[in-house]
């Protein structure tokens, strides 16, 4: 495919196919779009948030086939195929919280909450690859993404309250974002 | 004031109790509704063309090219939405001050990179920002100004041609006798400081969608604001209105309008009469003298404030963090809504981070030379300061710079006992973006005082616990007139902070960690910082920084019972992360007797609640916002407990209310209920809906506290190979009075303590010498991550004051003590005396003398 030039007008559409929190769908996407525009404007899930686009800050975290990225730093287009879960997609089907949600909810760990949707998505892969972290792993796991409101120990008691709360569950982390 | 027990102390109820967030019911699931989230169908999007020079004058704009390309609805040159607003004129004066008026565009000149020279709408932010490339300028650059020492020096190229070179300001003050104090001391010691730019970024960028109704071409404009009634009446006001004059005679003959209207100002008058006789005409003077034009633009903002007959409404929703940066009114907001109005067409714009690290809100790039008078016992007895603040390019609407120095004439000598004190204070204009309040704006003094008052405890060879138990004021002295005006309270007492601070701390194991990290070729140190904030201040704080200044402050809330029973508070704040829905259900829930989930809160809508000049900013969510809350509820149930008396039969005084439940005392059974008291006024009202009881309330904090005050203790670990720092505990001792919800307070504090290690460590908002900024990106703007920010050990006193309401503000202290306490700590650490407050890893070592500057 050719990317068209930076003065290209709008109007030329590629058509992808992408999961988004467990619904297939297909979109006709402008080539140029970041996958994070894609997100916000076509899909309208505006849960997902921009901090800064250019990959530093992590509010614009997802999971794309199960691995935390960047959506800010992403063309729309290279999400076809893949299976992309955003903060609206990590709530149970009853409408209850994730049990990350949940302990972040206890820990009291936001105050503006415009980086959460990046905080949790890292925070999910994090117990998912590492169900039992020590603080250190899970500030070292949580440096992707920039929080200016908290200093960060909130945010790290809601992920040592996760860990209780989904060993509790037994059942581990819901495996969210793996390919279905 | 009521006869109704004050529930807050009880140790009852919600108020004290770490209540879990109901904001999180919605920004955990991913449904806040940020500004960015908003996109209306068929909004058109913005994006500015930005000055690339430092100092320019622009001699020709071409924006045909970009006006044809295909999604492209407008291309807006700055003349053309100049010729359509009104200058911002300034509303602090100041005596000794000038004030620069300017526009929302610029057209003749520019001055800072960043600086709007256009504005394109076009179908997507992507086609308007393809426009931005098609626009050609032709500039002529001018010699820049980029640091303090240039700003000072005479015969360079002037930002603005009125001012004394590029000097605005040269304010003084003085208190005590000044030139004995100095004289009879046993010595003066003398420093220079200087702190660097920073800049408060919030991980929301700013942000409005100008939303216009097609047949009214009313503007509906939802903004980061943290003051939308501010925002509001500047958009009223600055936006030229076509048919002034024809509204003018409209208004004039509009009997209701004109009733209104003159009994709104009537009443503005009578309830600040001794306020406004006050106010010292000086400042003006300084204006006038340099520049009357603010007459005139103060005129056709109040002409357009009357004249118009359809004021904007301005929705703030939920705000991504501000820290000060979103309380000014920017130009862009009004070239935004003067675009919207020429066009008829809603339009948005969105900041991008570049843009928000170029002209978001800056601050702190000061300069302090002080002089202390001490005698040899460790007595301080006077204190000199000449501040230089580079105040960058353009004042900050409403609350500029001067503010800062306002407010320095009255923080400086801090918790301490000075006989004497003298302020000479400048304001220079460099190339650089504006200067905002930040979280503290005044806060510099505290860190140059703190940092001072380790330089003489080491010149006269006593430790920095003792120079400050010797000289704070303590509650036996107490209440007291501060030496600057504004009184002390001894309810709310640093020294019981700094006491309890220090008997946190093992003295004897510090050495031994000391000279453990000197074995492993580290060095240890611990820094002190006191301060007392007036969070919201005593009733006199701002009338001893500005006649009349006051007036500006009150707090006003509205409560109101609907006929269904449902109880609906609404604030004038405007949260950004402080967790006013929380904390003000707690308050209300609290005085109604019923639970969290039956009060609605309701925020950020102009339309719906009452002005306020401020909105939420200066820590006054907690004492002014929460205590209008609760004097207002309070005053509404008392209106209900009068009728469900008369329903039950009792007397009133014998009526409670637990969990909604209205009964006399020991008869629950025998109970009625909100609902059923407002259904039995709505049937004898005849009314269906609104509310059946209302009660507004204006309050200004009562009682002759109002001071919030902390202790905070640094121990800081440098690596002397790589500069690397670690902080191995940092402890605040603080005390705002009786906590709301801890949960809530602790992440206010903490979150400052962070902006201040990362002001310390890694944050420099870096211009070169010809005002180029080097921090464009969050590549080189370094915030802190979770790996730099340390557990931080927060000790509370709450002590209980004399007003009615206890809460103080707390929002800004962590940033206010965080600099002095870790500069100090490295000074300690390293032997040297500091006199920046950033301190990298470089210049960590080239302090440590490892490697030379
Ligand atoms: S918005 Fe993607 S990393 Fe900041
Ligand atoms: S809570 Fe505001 S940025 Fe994290």
């Amino acid at each position: 495919m050719s990317l068209p030039s930076a003065t290209t007008p709008a109007g030329e559409t590629l058509a992808i196919n992408v999961t988004v929190n467990g619904t297939l769908l297909s979109l006709n996407v402008e080539p140029r779009h970041s996958l994070a525009d894609v997100i916000r404007e076509d899909i309208s899930l505006t849960g997902t948030h921009l901090g800064c686009e250019h990959g530093v800050c992590g509010a614009c975290t997802i999971l794309l086939d199960g691995e935390p990225s960047r959506a800010c730093l992403m063309l729309g287009v290279q999400a076809d195929g893949a299976d992309v879960v955003t903060i609206e997609g990590l709530a149970n089907n009853d409408g209850t919280m994730h049990p990350v949600q949940q302990a972040m909810y206890e820990a009291m760990s936001f105050q503006c909450a415009f980086c959460t949707p990046g905080f949790l998505m890292s925070t999910i892969a994090l117990l998912r690859d590492n169900p039992s972290p020590s603080e250190v792993e899970i500030r070292e796991g949580l440096s992707g993404n920039l929080c200016r409101c908290t200093g960060y120990q909130s945010i790290v008691d809601g992920v040592e309250t996760a860990i209780r709360l989904i060993a509790s569950n037994s059942a581990g982390i819901d495996p969210v974002g793996e390919p279905t | 004031m009521t006869d109704i027990p004050d529930r807050q102390t009880s140790g009852l109820g919600f108020v004290g109790q770490r209540v879990k967030r109901v904001e999180d019911e919605r920004f955990l699931i991913g449904e806040g509704q940020f500004v960015a989230d908003l996109n209306p169908k068929g909004v058109l999007h913005a994006a500015f063309l930005r000055s690339p020079f430092a100092h320019a004058t622009l001699n020709s704009i071409d924006v045909s090219t970009a006006a044809a390309l295909p999604g492209v609805a407008r291309v807006f040159t700055a003349a053309e939405l100049n010729a359509v607003t009104n200058s911002f004129p300034p509303l602090f004066m100041i005596e000794g001050l000038y004030t620069p008026l300017y526009k929302c565009m610029s057209e003749d000149k520019v001055r800072h990179i960043g600086d709007p020279v256009a504005l394109v709408l076009a179908e997507s932010r992507y086609i308007a920002e393809d426009a931005l490339e098609l626009i050609e300028v032709e500039y002529h650059e001018l010699q820049a100004t980029g640091t303090i020492d240039q700003a000072l020096a005479p015969g360079r190229e002037q930002l603005w041609d009125r001012a004394d070179g590029n000097i605005l300001g040269d304010i003084s003050a003085d208190f005590g006798d000044v030139a004995t104090i100095f004289a009879d001391a046993d010595r003066v010691i003398t420093r220079t400081f200087n702190c660097p730019r920073q800049t408060n970024q919030p991980m929301e960028t700013r942000g409005s969608v100008v939303i216009v109704d097609p047949a009214t071409g009313h503007l509906e404009i939802h903004n980061t604001s943290q003051a939308p009634h501010f925002l509001k009446w500047a958009v009223a006001g600055l936006l030229v209105n076509d048919g002034a004059f024809r509204n003018l005679s409209r208004f004039a003959r509009n009997k209701d309008r004109r009733k209104a209207f003159s009994a709104a100002a009537k009443a503005f008058v009578s309830t600040n009469k001794q306020k406004l006789l006050e106010q010292d005409p000086a400042g003006q003077k300084s204006q006038m003298k340099k520049d009357m034009s603010f007459l005139r633009a103060q005129a056709r903002m109040a002409m357009g404030l009357l004249a118009s007959n359809d004021y904007p409404t301005v929705k703030a929703g939920d705000i991504g963090g501000a820290f000060g940066s979103k309380g000014s009114v920017s130009r862009e907001d009004i070239a935004l809504a003067a675009a919207a109005r020429q066009l008829g067409t809603s339009v948005q714009w969105i900041e991008d981070r570049v843009e928000n690290l170029l002209d978001g809100g800056q601050a702190r790039e000061e300069r302090f030379t002080v002089s202390l008078a001490v005698d040899n016992d460790g007595t301080l007895k006077g204190m000199k300061v000449d501040a230089v603040l580079d105040g960058g390019a353009y004042a900050s609407f409403p609350v500029s710079a001067a503010v800062t120095v306002l407010l320095w004439k009255l923080y400086m000598p801090g918790p301490y006992d000075f006989k004497a004190f003298e302020l000479n204070a400048k304001i220079v204009a460099t190339n650089k973006g504006k200067v905002v309040p930040y979280r503290g704006p005044w806060a510099n003094e505290t860190w140059m005082r703190e940092r001072m008052l380790d330089v003489v405890a080491k010149e006269l060879d006593i430790s920095a616990a003792d120079i400050r138990l010797k000289n704070v004021i303590r509650e036996e002295n107490m209440p007291a007139a501060f030496l600057t005006g504004p009184t002390l309270d001894e309810t709310m007492s640093v020294a019981k902070t700094l006491d309890r601070a220090l008997e946190m701390v093992d003295f004897d194991q510090l050495e031994q960690d000391k000279a453990a990290a000197e074995a492993r070729g580290h060095r240890l140190g611990l820094g002190i910082s006191s301060y007392h904030e007036a969070a919201p201040g005593p009733p006199n704080f701002f009338s001893s920084a500005q006649p009349g200044s006051d007036m500006f402050l009150h707090e006003d809330g509205r409560a109101e019972i609907q006929a269904d029973g449902r109880i609906v508070m609404y604030t004038s704040q405007s949260p950004h992360g402080q967790s006013h829905q929380t904390t003000y259900k707690q308050v209300a829930a609290d005085e109604f007797g019923v639970a969290m989930e039956d009060i609605e809160i309701v925020w950020g809508d102009t339309d719906r609640t009452q002005f306020s000049f401020l909105g939420t900013g200066a820590s006054r969510g907690g004492p002014l916002g929460a205590g209008v809350m609760r004097m207002t509820a309070r005053e509404l149930r008392n209106q209900v407990v009068k009728v469900a008396a008369d329903m039950l039969e009792a007397a009133k005084e014998d009526i409670e209310i637990v969990n909604g439940n209205i009964h006399v005392v020991g008869v629950p059974t025998r109970g009625t209920t909100y609902a059923d008291v407002a259904a039995k006024v709505a049937s004898d009202q005849a009314v269906s809906t609104g509310p059946v009881f209302k009660e507004e309330m204006k309050y200004e904090g009562v009682g002759n506290g109002g001071w919030s005050v902390a202790t905070h203790i640094a121990w800081v670990d440098i690596d002397l190979e790589t500069g690397q720092v670690e902080i191995p505990r940092y402890l605040v001792v603080e005390d705002c009075g009786p906590i709301i919800n801890p949960g809530i307070v602790d992440g206010q504090v903490r979150g400052g303590v962070a902006q201040g290690i990362g002001a310390v460590f890694y944050e420099r908002h870096h211009y070169d010498d010809n005002a180029n900024l080097l921090s464009t990106t969050y590549m080189d703007y370094l915030i802190p991550t979770a790996m730099e920010i340390p557990k931080i050990e927060i000790e509370h006193m709450e002590t209980l004051t004399k007003g009615e309401n206890d809460a103080r503000g707390v929002g800004e202290g962590g940033m206010i003590g965080a600099p002095a306490a870790l500069t100090n700590a490295v000074s300690d650490a390293l032997g040297v005396d500091v006199l920046e407050q950033h301190l990298p890893p470089y210049r960590l070592l080239e302090l440590a003398g490892i490697i030379s500057s």
